[in-house]
């Protein structure tokens, strides 16, 4: 195994004001990246955003910034002519500039991508917008909500009950989806700048990323032209389908796909129900018939409600996994620490917080028998790398 | 748009970054072939295996022009051409038949590793060793090979075994649970994002280790965890549990639509003059509130002096909310979203595929969604790279293969068997 990854040496600057930039900035610290944030002498907004760690403020309070920022380093550089320069020349010396914002956001800052472009050949311009760098919505504003509703995702999120507007998922998803292609489009960018030297400018839509992750809602209008309908906790689709979440004895919900045409995984369930003496008069022949099931769906569905409702949840999950069926636990975040195959694969990592205590993170998405991400690590205090980074500054060799 | 002009469905060199990377590809269902889709878009060969006797799924699905059908309404003898989710798919892509319960299937299928240098595949654990094809055998085959494993649980631990879909992972990863109004059932998710970004993370994955390669002259096996990567996008969520120890599971939780970090008010989606039309608004800070009241024309329920903080007003979200509704119940969701943004607020129409593929003029303007044709399904419609490069683009030659399209080049082109070989293949039901 070894310590070196795909990105050891590689040199990123981060100016990155939401959670695209950020995460995508976290992807590649923890993977190996020399990530350098530069923040203003405030620190950056992220540092300013909830949740905090209990008791504490300050700049170091911010678990937002904590989850984003792991294994970073941070350099404070303000808006004087000095700074402003600083940052040129820590720009020329990397091998990515990762921005976010509007289009031209950068160019406020004394960054011209054109012109450091031209001064380093090398030098990949990543920069994740809202909307693109150019277009009729380029100057548009956005967030994660506004994100998922312009990009499609969301009306297929929420309940069955259409009063009820369509419900956001819980989180950053939509900045998140965005950071999967900044890193997947700054990989297509280093592999190309491998072949003929040269970086280049990556232009990454958050609105895009959106447009493009909708599973079935775009193919099912590009062929039958119809539209899906949101479902609670279920895929959208174009009429309605049974319910999929299902209740357990201790109030927890199970997702089970009830899918009446394959024969194995129904008969699994009628035996596993039958060795409850919950089955009732699924054990019929008549039920080995697909069209009799189709027909008795209700009846069947509200079997299967009551099978679970005296069931407890966890017993329902490996129970029903070890029988073949595909049922998912919902898992609430605490619930997750505890389960024995994330623990068997030692997935958690332990995390030294500010204060001097540790904290379980999640480990690296990403497993490789050649290599071991070096993340995550510590997100970096306000200016904890300032005096480093400058002092190594114009001295380092382009590119890698 | 443009349609791309050519008929001529022959394989043809490739441009693009990935130019002359072969995969092996053994992935199916949706992770795998969308994790793939990308290297196919950038010029990779991505050389699909498939089985006639157990139809990739996409294929099977009713994705059809003229037929609508509800996902598990199939068609239980479907032609297995027609289908447009694989199409969308598996574009760009070549594609072979090999029947694997031969063992001149599976010698076949060791010759095309031995030809490539990536090898794929997200199958139940268990699949490709019981046809030999572990990573040692692999790099025999094909030394430094990359060897992409894509699953929902990863290839260790005690629930290696357990079968995940999309919403299985949503709900085992937390991702189900952390979205929803308060104090109900999780309205959870309506797709399968976890396909979708387990896939973007397995391309990721896949080109991490083709750049390392080219760097170190070294491969390596790959073992992406859908559940882990679902995890890891639960973002400060979690941490607000591991460093507070503050259990998620408690009143008031999850916020649905709106928003406590940062603090912002109104932030919901509101209705609008058509039923089930929607738009999105969102208010972070006063700037915002100003120009939001502004672009409202100064209504004089805004000046009641107990909004007149932003805590204040996140407080008192059920009087705004009534108030914006009424107000955005007499438009359309683009009518709200074109006045807020020309005023400055973050505000967006809740769209719909037909928004997006007919009157979106940013997605126009950037040519995501482009056009091929297909031998049988005709034109159709893709979605393609949200991502934009100066100096480069997607290598977009041809649509979907048809079941076995590719046969007669891989096994000829690629693997050197003669003509009359391939045909004694065919015959033997081998491919």
């Amino acid at each position: 195994m070894s310590l070196t990854t795909p990105y050891t040496g590689l040199r990123v600057v981060e100016l990155a004001e939401d959670p695209a930039g950020e995460y995508t900035g976290k992807l590649l610290a923890d993977l190996g990246a020399d990530v350098v944030k530069v923040e203003p002498p405030e620190g950056a907004a992220s540092r300013g955003v909830g949740p905090f760690a209990e008791g504490q403020t300050g700049p170091e309070a911010s678990l937002a910034f904590r989850a984003y920022n792991s294994t970073k380093k941070s350099v404070v550089l303000s808006d004087s002519e000095q700074d402003r320069e600083q940052l040129r020349q820590l720009v020329l010396d990397a091998d990515v500039l990762l921005t976010t914002g509007r289009s031209g956001d950068a160019t406020a800052r004394g960054l011209d991508f054109a012109q450091l472009r031209e001064l380093s050949p090398r030098l990949v311009v990543l920069a994740v917008t809202p909307f693109g760098q150019d277009g009729p919505w380029a100057h548009y504003r956005s967030s994660d909500l506004i994100g998922l509703a312009a990009g499609g995702p969301l009306l297929s999120c929420g309940y069955d009950d259409h009063e009820i507007p369509p419900i956001r998922p819980g989180g950053d998803q939509g900045y998140l989806t965005a950071a999967s292609f900044a890193h997947t489009g700054l990989l297509l960018a280093l592999l190309e700048r491998s072949r003929t030297g040269r970086g280049q400018l990556v232009d990454v839509s958050m609105h895009d990323s959106l447009a493009v992750s909708g599973e079935l809602a775009n193919p099912f209008w590009f062929y039958p032209r119809v539209k899906v309908q949101r479902q609670t906790a279920r895929h959208a689709q174009p009429s309605p389908t049974q319910p999929a979440l299902f209740r357990s004895a201790d109030d927890r919900f199970l997702y089970f796909a009830l899918i009446l045409a394959d024969q194995k995984p129904w008969q699994a369930l009628v035996d596993w129900m039958d060795s409850a003496g919950l089955a009732a008069d699924l054990v019929d022949p008549a039920f080995s018939d697909l069209a009799h099931r189709q027909r008795n769906f209700s009846h069947v569905q509200e079997l299967v409600e009551v099978f679970f409702l005296v069931h407890d949840a966890e017993f329902l999950y490996h129970e029903g996994q070890r029988r073949g069926l595909p049922i998912g636990i919902t898992n609430a975040p605490e619930d997750l620490f505890g389960d024995e195959h994330l623990q068997a694969r030692g997935f958690f990592t332990p995390v030294e917080q500010p204060d001097g205590s540790t904290a379980l993170q999640p480990g690296s998405p990403y497993r490789f028998s050649t290599f071991t991400p070096p993340g995550p690590t510590a997100a970096p205090r306000l200016g904890q790398h300032t005096a480093q980074v400058l002092a190594g500054a114009g001295h380092a060799e382009v590119g890698t | 748009m443009q349609p791309t002009a050519s008929t001529d469905r022959r394989p043809r060199p490739r441009t693009g970054p990935l130019a002359g990377v072969r995969v092996a590809d053994f992935c199916w269902m949706g992770v795998g072939a969308v994790a793939t889709r990308m290297l196919a878009d950038f010029g990779a060969d991505v050389i699909k295996i498939e089985d006639r006797t157990r139809l990739d799924m996409p294929r099977r699905l009713p994705l059809y022009k003229d037929d609508p059908r509800t996902y598990g309404d199939e068609d239980p003898n479907p032609d297995p051409d027609k289908g447009g989710l694989f199409n969308n798919y598996s574009r760009n892509k070549l594609g072979v038949t090999i029947n694997m319960r031969t063992s001149r299937g599976r010698e076949l299928a060791d010759q095309l590793i031995a030809a490539s240098s990536v090898v794929t595949e997200n199958f139940a654990p268990g699949v490709m060793e019981r046809w030999g094809l572990t990573y040692e055998r692999l790099q025999e085959l094909s030394p430094e090979v990359v060897y992409a494993r894509m699953s929902g649980y990863g290839h260790t631990g005690p629930h290696v075994g357990y079968r995940s879909y999309g919403p299985v992972i949503q709900a085992v990863s937390g991702m189900t649970f952390v979205s929803g109004l308060p104090d109900r059932e999780p309205s959870g998710w309506g797709l399968s994002h976890m396909d979708n970004q387990a896939a973007y993370y397995n391309s990721a994955a896949l080109l991490m280790a083709i750049l390392h390669r080219g760097v170190t002259g070294k491969g390596t096996e790959i073992d992406v965890s859908a559940v882990e990567v679902g995890i890891n996008l639960l973002g400060p969520i979690l941490m607000d549990v591991a460093v507070n120890d503050r259990p998620t599971r408690r009143p008031g939780f999850p916020t649905g639509n709106r928003l406590e970090n940062p603090l912002a008010a109104p932030h919901g989606v509101y209705p609008c003059s058509e039923p089930d039309r929607w738009v999105a608004v969102a208010v972070f800070n006063d700037d915002d509130w100003a120009r939001l009241v502004g672009a409202l024309g100064n209504p004089s329920w805004a000046d009641d002096p107990r909004f007149g903080t932003q805590a204040a007003r996140h407080a008192l979200q059920d009087e705004l909310d009534k108030h914006l509704s009424d107000w955005t119940r007499t438009r359309t969701p683009h009518e709200v979203m074109h006045l807020l943004q020309g005023a400055g607020v973050a505000a967006a129409a809740v769209q719909d595929a037909e928004d997006l593929a007919e009157t979106d003029p940013q997605i126009a303007h950037r040519g995501t969604f482009f056009e091929m044709d297909h031998p049988v399904i005709g034109p159709a419609r893709f979605e393609g790279s949200p991502v934009l490069f100066s100096d480069m683009q997607q290598d977009n030659w041809r649509s979907a293969p048809l079941l076995g399209e590719d046969n007669h080049h891989v096994f000829t082109e690629v693997l050197g068997l003669s003509d009359d070989e391939v045909a004694e293949l065919a015959a033997e039901g081998i491919i």
